[in-house]
């Protein structure tokens, strides 16, 4: 790997052989979960959940994570704790840590 | 009257006519008037009422000698005992005034008969066309001097022969209608034979081309009509029996048709082919049924139709059924229309033409594509459109010709999915799901081109494209096929229209239901999405430290999109700052999410600087990495290149060969460019040149092709099997119990719209769900499954 000579470089001023001008980029995104199906309705996070889905609210249909780091349909979560205040994976104390936006 | 007692009353004076007038005071006077009546000579109205006054007089005439009960008792002979009783109970219930009218009813009935038997020695001599004659106008005569007797005996009709009819005697009908009997006993019966074998003899001349003269048939006609009357009861002109126009005329007419017909249909195939015979047998039809409009009875319509048809079709079916192919092969929709019409009319005639046509379109089909195979495996719009020409024309065909009829409608569809799902190009290919995915390219290449968007044409091209759609077995996979190439589409902005991408989808969506578009709907949103979330990052950007170069992104959903996860990658520390910017503003735009980037589906703009002229190139994100590298040092070994990058080896080769062969890059002398080694070494070329000063030198980068199927081809194998399991627990948990035969069946029937399942991966996923405790086999049944709760 040899040098670029000086005398060029100082031909080109500070230009460069190759400027970049434009970049269009592209990414996924995905919740950041440890497990991407939801425990209670067996349905992939990222995906609306069931009730959702048939009720065509794919929109709305975010991620719940708690204090256990165990994440689920927030909506499934919130059926969930009205009946049982504990994560379904871990029988702790279900504290909200975060939810999606 | 009953309530007055008749010995009050002296015959003459009263009013009411209650005296008694024998038969012979009358009778004279009112036999000259019905002579008058029945030579047609003119009546004024005073004689007419002089008749009827006749009649009324005898019937209310009172029985003070009881010799006017000589008639029923003496007639009682051959009536039998029933009439005594009648007698009897009259006696008893009135108590003087009768109702005599038997007599006077016996004396008609006399006159009647001599005067017809008069009348038949006249005609029972002529033949033909004369019979005719002579007896329509006979009969027109007699059945209006009838119907002015009729009213000269209304009196007699009201109360004796009312009576005598409620009291349930047979032999006594209203004087019209003894006329008809008479008639039908003293003329219709020794002359009958002579007349129908005229008429018969007439139509048959007719039926030979000649003009005849159809009044003299219809005349015949509606007095066998006539005198079908309907002899019980006293309503006998209300409800017609037609007994004499059938056993007179129309059965022997039928037998005459019948022979006639065959002889003709038999002649005229043997010299002519069957085509013509069509025609005329078309016509023969619409003739016999004029006939039966413009002479016959209206009920002979049914029975004439059936018998014709018999002869002239059903009979000859068999050579029908032969020419039916010709006519397909030739094109000839017009006659084969005809042959449609006049088969149709034949009770299950048409299951051998459906069946011919349904072969022939498959062949037609199959033979379409086997001619274009070798082209069309690699030429979706080809292919497509070679489909769609056999569609069009059979379709026009089933439309035109044959109405539409449900039967050929099924066998065209039949015949489409056959050839459609099954030909030389999914042979060649060794795959039946070829045809869903070069239909997808269609749509790919379709959508991409400025012409979708005139909205007449696009209206026209989805529609086609649908047509395939429908008949495509393997929806599933031309939905994956599909998915693919719009989330290509999108990501690069190749689409020609949005318009025509949304009225794509909302097809899809009528004819497969919303689940089958809902992961490209939620496509289309994401682009939505991050046109907005572009805007609030430039906003971002400008109003703290720009970027030095223009940086755009698009953000998708993982799960709805079907791209590969991202390729390990070295950024170049000029996009460090694009890259880290847009991840530290997206962290706060949202919360629990995280980003992968798609290298290999980003691009970009490259100025040069080193070449002749400054070019901008077009390029992907691997080749700016790359050309980059140069900014540092002119000649790099592949090795280095793939350290510095930290790309796989393969991929790294794949963007170098590229560069290479766009001259922008060279190899040192003597290196073979398609065995490139670690150790060789790349530099700049820098006499490279280009008429454009804005190139285009990005080529997306194939993920080892037959790899990427293979995965595709799996993941549609997997949702299958999942699709199949949830299918057998719907049924089941439906059925509780069921025999694996209609459990087949009912998974087939379910998921038809989607796939075709295939026997073997059934079974293996009802094997997995007996493992996952789903169901269980019931002891004792071999083939009997039940459902777990």
């Amino acid at each position: 790997m040899s040098k670029i000579d000086d005398t060029r470089k100082g031909d080109t001023s500070n230009e460069q052989l190759f400027t970049l001008k434009k970049w269009n980029a592209v990414a996924v995104w995905s919740w950041d979960v440890e497990c991407d199906t939801c425990a209670i309705c067996r349905v992939q996070v990222m995906d609306a959940c069931l009730r959702c889905q048939a009720d065509n609210k794919q929109d709305g249909c975010v991620v719940v994570w708690g204090e256990c780091n165990h994440s689920f349909h927030n909506c499934c979560m919130s059926l969930w704790v009205e009946q049982n205040n504990r994560c379904p994976l871990c029988q702790k104390e279900w504290v909200i840590q975060g939810t999606g936006k | 009257m009953s309530r007055r007692p008749s010995g009050q009353y002296n015959a003459g004076n009263n009013p009411h006519g209650l005296r008694y007038i024998s038969l012979d005071q009358i009778w004279d006077d009112l036999q000259q008037g019905i002579y008058q009546v029945y030579t047609k000579q003119s009546m004024e109205k005073s004689r007419y009422m002089e008749l009827y006054t006749h009649v009324y007089n005898y019937c209310t005439s009172v029985d003070q000698s009881g010799s006017s009960r000589q008639g029923p008792t003496n007639s009682s002979s051959s009536t039998g005992r029933s009439s005594i009783a009648r007698g009897q109970s009259r006696n008893q219930g009135t108590t003087g005034a009768y109702l005599v009218g038997l007599e006077l009813y016996k004396k008609l009935r006399q006159y009647l008969r001599s005067y017809l038997s008069d009348i038949l020695q006249s005609g029972k001599t002529l033949l033909g066309e004369d019979v005719l004659l002579f007896y329509t106008r006979q009969w027109k005569e007699y059945q209006f001097s009838s119907r002015v007797l009729n009213g000269v005996c209304s009196y007699l009709n009201r109360h004796w022969v009312r009576r005598e009819c409620d009291e349930g005697r047979k032999e006594i009908y209203e004087i019209y209608s003894l006329t008809l009997v008479i008639w039908r006993e003293n003329l219709f019966r020794p002359l009958n034979k002579q007349v129908t074998s005229a008429v018969l003899n007439l139509i048959e001349k007719e039926r030979n081309g000649e003009t005849i003269n159809t009044q003299l048939i219809s005349g015949v006609l509606q007095s066998y009509v006539e005198l079908g009357l309907n002899e019980s009861g006293w309503s006998f002109n209300k409800i017609q029996s037609l007994s004499v126009y059938k056993d007179a005329f129309e059965t022997k007419f039928l037998e005459d048709t019948e022979r006639y017909y065959i002889a003709e249909s038999q002649e005229f195939l043997s010299e002519n082919p069957v085509m013509e015979y069509m025609k005329k047998a078309e016509t023969r039809l619409l003739e016999e049924e004029r006939r039966v409009q413009s002479y016959l009875h209206k009920s002979t319509q049914e029975l004439l139709s059936r018998k014709c048809e018999q002869v002239l079709i059903e009979r000859h079916l068999e050579q029908f059924h032969a020419e039916f192919q010709n006519l397909l092969n030739d094109d000839k929709n017009e006659d084969l229309g005809r042959m449609f019409k006049l088969v149709s009319k034949i009770q299950d005639g048409l299951g051998e033409l459906k069946s011919l046509l349904e072969r022939h379109i498959h062949t037609q089909g199959d033979s379409v594509i086997q001619q274009c195979a070798d082209t069309a495996i690699n030429d979706p719009k080809l292919y497509v459109q070679t489909i769609l020409q056999v569609h069009k024309k059979y379709d026009a065909l089933v439309g035109k010709s044959f109405e539409c009829d449900s039967g050929f409608v099924a066998a065209l569809d039949k015949a489409c999915g056959r050839f459609i799902n099954k030909n030389a190009v999914t042979v060649a290919a060794k795959s039946s799901s070829k045809s869903p995915e070069l239909l997808a390219r269609y749509c790919d290449t379709l959508l991409k081109s400025a012409k979708v968007s005139e909205d007449a044409e696009l209206e026209a091209t989805l529609k086609e494209i649908m047509t395939v759609f429908r008949y495509i077995e393997d929806k599933d996979v031309f939905q994956t096929f599909y998915s693919k190439m719009l989330a290509r589409r999108l990501v690069h902005h190749t689409s020609a229209s949005d318009d025509a991408e949304a009225q794509m989808i909302s097809r899809l969506k009528q004819t497969c239901g919303f689940e089958y578009t809902s992961k490209l709907q939620k496509m289309f949103q994401d682009i939505g999405v991050s046109k907005d979330l572009n805007e609030r990052f430039r906003a971002h950007i400008s109003s703290t430290d720009s970027l030095d170069l223009d940086f755009t992104i698009q953000v998708l959903s993982s799960g709805a999109w079907p791209f590969q996860q991202s390729i390990v990658f070295r950024l170049p520390s000029e996009l460090e700052k694009s890259y880290q910017r847009f991840t530290a503003f997206y962290a706060q735009q949202h919360t629990g999410r995280k980003l992968s980037w798609l290298y290999q589906m980003s691009k970009g703009e490259i100025v040069t600087n080193c070449f002749k002229n400054r070019y901008t190139f077009q390029a992907s994100t691997f080749q700016m990495a790359i050309l980059l590298q140069y900014n540092t040092a002119v000649t790099y070994t592949v090795q280095q290149l793939a350290d510095n990058i930290q790309l796989k080896m393969d991929t790294l080769l794949q963007v170098l060969i590229h560069l290479l062969k766009c001259k922008i890059l060279q190899c040192k002398e003597g290196v073979d460019v398609s065995n490139l080694k670690p150790e060789h070494e790349i530099e700049l070329f820098m006499g490279y040149k280009s008429k454009k000063l804005r190139v285009n030198i990005n080529k997306p980068i194939k993920m080892e092709q037959k790899q990427e199927q293979e995965t595709t081809h799996r993941h549609i194998e997997e949702d299958r099997k999942m699709l199949i399991q949830a299918a057998i627990v719907r049924i089941m948990k439906t059925r509780k119990q069921q025999k694996h035969q209609q459990l087949l069946s009912e998974v087939f029937t379910q998921l038809s719209a989607r796939f075709k399942p295939r026997v073997p991966v059934i079974k293996k996923c009802i094997d997995i769900l007996i493992e996952k405790e789903y169901l269980i086999r019931v002891e004792g049944e071999k083939d009997t499954y039940q459902y777990l709760a």
